[in-house]
């Protein structure tokens, strides 16, 4: 059993303009994420990210497919109470204290508990908030609220927790503090979704990692699979190559040459070598190599391009 | 039921930390406070008696007293209280459905109905938690003073807080529809200021035209909108001791809340957020 699976899942949302127009967030969307790991979505402003969380926690409901979380059809309301989430932009009550939106948050979630439970004590103090329980959250900066926000959806033990933006106005210390408390999380089997725009924190903690792009996933793997397909070699050269050399070597090998920098594509060692053998008879002489892995970043950007070409 | 009790203490607490509802209590104890002055430092035993009329009607004075000062709670808190529930109450839906804490109410392990049903729960909570501080007060002062005791006296609290409930439904129900405190806030007031003591004359309105359209629309509109002013009529008549000529409007809005807080139910299960 996964602990999400989606299937063929379409939101398309009735604009109330006077054409009725239509917008489709999702486009057939399957996904199944395994129980204790640590899922990465990722894609622009507008793919449709949060609306898939939303039709996941019944926020939003589906046009047409179906989602499940932990077996559980997600129109079924009870199927929550394992479930823990952080919405992007969080507003709690702000008559509220730090305990209070513990409490509160862990009482809707169903868990019991009140100001003195050790749970409170725990959680704040994991998300480095502890001094902070007493003061009123109205009181509180935007980083202090994310760290509150993430303490609310971990304080009833869920099995899922989503996490939007997670890392959204805080400081790097804070960032790789949050890392190290959702790794601690996946370790102890929890399974984790998080959408972010920063690439580079997925990328640091995510086993499995998908791509959304105008409702659709086009993209989806471990970040391995997604960054090591595509090796890049660097080869940085003392002088300009003559057009007619670069014809006749474009010929045999797929390279893109910028100035003195030469990049090589989807070439294997036994390729540079002979790439760069060819240049030396020719005289040119070689400054400096080296192997780039394409980055997240770097997939993102050029699938957004495929994309939109 | 757990759940929306949850729910309700969660409305009960937002209302404390507004402080339209702290001066609704502050003047509640301000009026406690003025009969318990009036009641120490008036002699009223000194107008105790009967006089009996040319028409030979015996009227008791400490009785007449005692409605007269039941009246000077009962008006204004009709009126007043109602008023100032109705503006610390209108924002309740609204501000729950703000981005950022609709989707984490949403996201928790409680259905559309039983977020309602506790928003109702706690919104009437705490509106009778008042009328009931300021009228068992009163009630007391004047049973100690007079050693009149009437049960009916106590009765106008759920009156008045069931003239609240049937706004406030309305309230929710606005409230779901436009996510706008000002328009739930201004329809009440039109209501209850306004169509309903109009509707209530609608036999003398009705005189003013020929028309049986109109006649029929009036009669129409009678009920359907909520007769806030039939309820505080039964809530005078209870309070002092008069016998009550018709429950019909407590009949019909106990169908209006009903009515409204299930097309409520049905709209916000059906809302994306």
């Amino acid at each position: 059993m996964y602990a999400i699976e989606i299937t063929n899942l379409t939101k398309i949302y009735k604009t109330r303009a006077l054409n009725k127009g239509e917008i489709k967030a999702l486009e057939n969307v399957t996904l199944n994420i395994e129980k204790g790991t640590i899922f990465g979505l990722l894609g622009p402003n507008g793919a449709g990210k949060t609306t898939l969380v939303k039709v996941l926690l019944g926020i939003v409901s589906a046009t047409s497919g179906s989602a499940k979380l932990l077996g559980e059809n997600v129109k079924n309301y009870l199927v929550r109470k394992n479930v823990g989430y952080l919405p992007e932009n969080h507003k709690f009550p702000n008559y509220l204290t730090g305990e209070d939106v513990l409490m509160y948050y862990a009482k809707l979630s169903g868990y019991e508990i009140s100001k003195k439970s050790k749970e409170i004590e725990e959680y704040l103090q994991l998300v480095k908030m502890g001094k902070w329980r007493k003061t009123k959250i109205k009181k509180y900066s935007k980083g202090m609220m994310q760290r509150l926000g993430l303490a609310q959806a971990m304080i009833h033990n869920p099995e899922i927790i989503f996490l939007d933006e997670p890392t959204d106005g805080v400081d790097p210390i804070g960032r790789k503090e949050i890392r190290d408390i959702l790794i601690e999380l996946k370790n102890k089997g929890k399974t984790i979704f998080i959408n972010s725009h920063l690439l580079s924190e997925v990328e640091l903690v995510s086993d499995k990692v998908g791509m959304l792009n105008e409702g659709k996933l086009i993209k989806l793997g471990t970040v391995e699979e997604l960054t090591t397909s595509k090796e890049i070699f660097e080869i940085n050269i003392s002088e300009t190559l003559p057009d007619l050399v670069v014809k006749e070597l474009k010929t045999k090998y797929t390279f893109q040459i910028n100035n003195l920098k030469i990049s090589l594509e989807n070439a294997n060692t036994d390729k540079v070598n002979k790439f760069m053998d060819e240049l030396r008879k020719l005289g040119v002489t070689i400054t400096s190599f080296n192997q780039k892995k394409e980055s997240l970043e770097d997939m993102f950007i050029k699938s957004l391009t495929e994309t939109k070409n | 039921m757990k759940n929306i009790l949850t729910i309700a203490q969660f409305t009960v607490r937002e209302a404390l930390s507004r402080k339209i509802v702290i001066a609704f209590f502050a003047i509640s104890t301000f009026v406690i406070l003025l009969f318990t002055g009036i009641f120490a430092f008036v002699p009223f035993e000194d107008l105790t008696g009967m006089i009996r009329m040319q028409n030979k009607e015996v009227i008791n004075i400490s009785k007449e007293i005692v409605k007269m000062f039941k009246l000077f709670v009962i008006a204004p808190l009709f009126g007043g209280g109602l008023f100032l529930a109705i503006f610390s109450a209108s924002g309740f839906i609204p501000n729950m459905l703000e981005k950022g804490n609709i989707d984490l109410l949403l996201s928790k392990p409680i259905s559309r109905s039983q977020i309602i049903l506790g928003k109702f729960l706690g919104g009437v909570l705490i509106v009778l938690a008042n009328i009931a501080y300021l009228i068992i007060s009163i009630w007391l002062l004047i049973g100690v003073k007079f050693g009149i005791w009437n049960i009916d006296f106590l009765s106008s609290i759920l009156t008045i807080t069931f003239a609240f409930a049937t706004l406030y439904a309305l309230i929710i129900l606005i409230g779901i529809l436009t996510q706008s405190s000002v328009l739930s806030m201004m329809i009440s007031y039109l209501i209850f200021f306004i169509f309903s003591p109009l509707l209530s004359a609608r036999e003398n309105v009705a005189m003013f035209t020929d028309s049986k359209l109109t006649k029929y629309i009036l009669e129409f509109l009678y009920y359907i909108v909520p007769q806030t002013s039939e309820l505080g009529s039964i809530a005078k008549d209870l309070a002092l001791g008069q016998r009550v000529i018709s429950f019909q409007p407590l009949l019909v809005s106990t169908l209006f809340i009903i009515l409204i807080l299930y097309l409520s139910i049905i709209i916000f299960d059906k809302k994306d957020y």
